[in-house]
């Protein structure tokens, strides 16, 4: 089974990262005998940030191996997760949603983008 | 929010020179439009998406589906699911944001991966085809048991019958308070005002921080 080589028998990501984890590449480098699928993921990084979920769909590979492949490059510092504003108010909060302050911004940058763009009025 | 393990520092790291960049990246934020088959799910995500709509793969096993009616009679069972990605960047918003929109079928056997994309979302948008309104039910019993602001998004295809969204909103028995609006998934307007509906709706059913509890 190809993915299961891809990850040399691994399951499991040993970092916790969601589909929504952004990366960006760091200065290490990775050791040798890395697959092939991790110099693209650096040269995708390279490029601009990624998500996890971007990266399995550029590689055309299943997230769980993607997330064995980048947590071995976070091991050796060629990712890097980067410092992002905080998300929500509560950062402990598993289900924590945005912040009302966030969803303003996300507003305001919607309408920026897309003038014409009408929220449709909704009573309640 | 998730994030890698701490891990210790690595000694050979130390030595290095060359200055790391300091960056601050943008914000993410999360949509999940949710739809059956052929509702244009990858077409709405693909009208404001800045990257072609990409399909990713992931694998969901027995043991992380829950219970099933498959449990106990066969050993443990992988299945994979796709789903799309997109992504556009509000570089002109108060603070810098990158919005994220993960497109995902329909059916039951997606809850897991939808409990995943709902965490910390902004909410979702159930995408429909008046054609087959059956194939809403499982995402809009879901997004309302566990609590995430959604909005129901009557996507109008061409020759398709117009329903009046009143309609649609009888015909799923949606309380007055969840959004029911009409719109062309091909339009970036249109998806770009449904996007902007459920921010006000999601602004509007955001828990305040309560102080009374504490």
């Amino acid at each position: 089974m190809r993915t299961y080589t891809l990850t040399r028998g691994r399951t499991t990501p040993r970092h916790l990262l969601g589909l929504e984890t952004v990366l960006e590449h760091g200065p290490g480098r990775p050791g040798p005998g890395q697959a092939e699928e991790c110099e693209r993921i650096l040269a995708l990084c390279r490029e601009r940030r990624r998500s996890v979920t971007e990266l399995a769909g550029r590689l055309c590979r299943p997230v769980t191996a993607v997330k064995i492949l980048v947590s071995d490059l976070l091991d050796a510092d060629a990712l890097v997760v980067p410092v992002t504003a905080p998300y929500a108010a509560t950062d402990t909060d598993a289900d924590a949603r945005p912040s009302p302050q966030l969803l303003a911004a996300l507003s305001a940058g919607l309408k920026r983008k897309w003038p014409d763009a009408m929220a449709h009025p909704q009573a309640g | 929010m998730p994030w890698p393990t701490p891990r210790p520092d690595d000694p050979a790291t130390v030595l290095r020179t060359e200055p790391r960049p300091h960056t601050v990246a943008p914000t993410v934020l999360k949509v999940v439009i949710a739809g059956g088959f052929g509702a244009g799910k990858t077409t709405a995500v693909g009208a404001v998406s800045e990257i072609t709509p990409l399909s990713t793969e992931e694998y969901l096993t027995e043991a992380s589906t829950g219970v099933d009616s498959l449990a106990g009679v066969e050993a443990k069972r992988t299945t994979t699911v796709a789903f799309d990605f997109g992504r556009l960047t509000l570089p002109d918003a108060p603070v810098p944001l990158e919005l994220f929109l993960f497109g995902t079928p329909g059916q039951d056997r997606f809850v897991d991966l939808w409990y995943d994309l709902s965490r910390s979302a902004v909410g979702a948008v159930v995408l429909l085809d008046t054609r087959r309104l059956e194939s809403s039910f499982t995402p809009v019993s879901f997004f309302e048991d566990i609590g995430l602001p959604f909005v129901v998004a009557i996507n109008e295809f061409d020759g398709a019958h117009r329903y009046h969204p009143e309609q649609v909103r009888t015909a799923l028995k949606l309380p007055a308070r969840i959004p029911v609006v009409a719109c062309d998934a091909r339009n970036p307007n249109h998806v770009a005002g449904v996007l902007l509906t459920l921010v006000d709706h999601a602004v509007k059913t955001t828990p305040t921080i309560n102080l009374q509890d504490a």
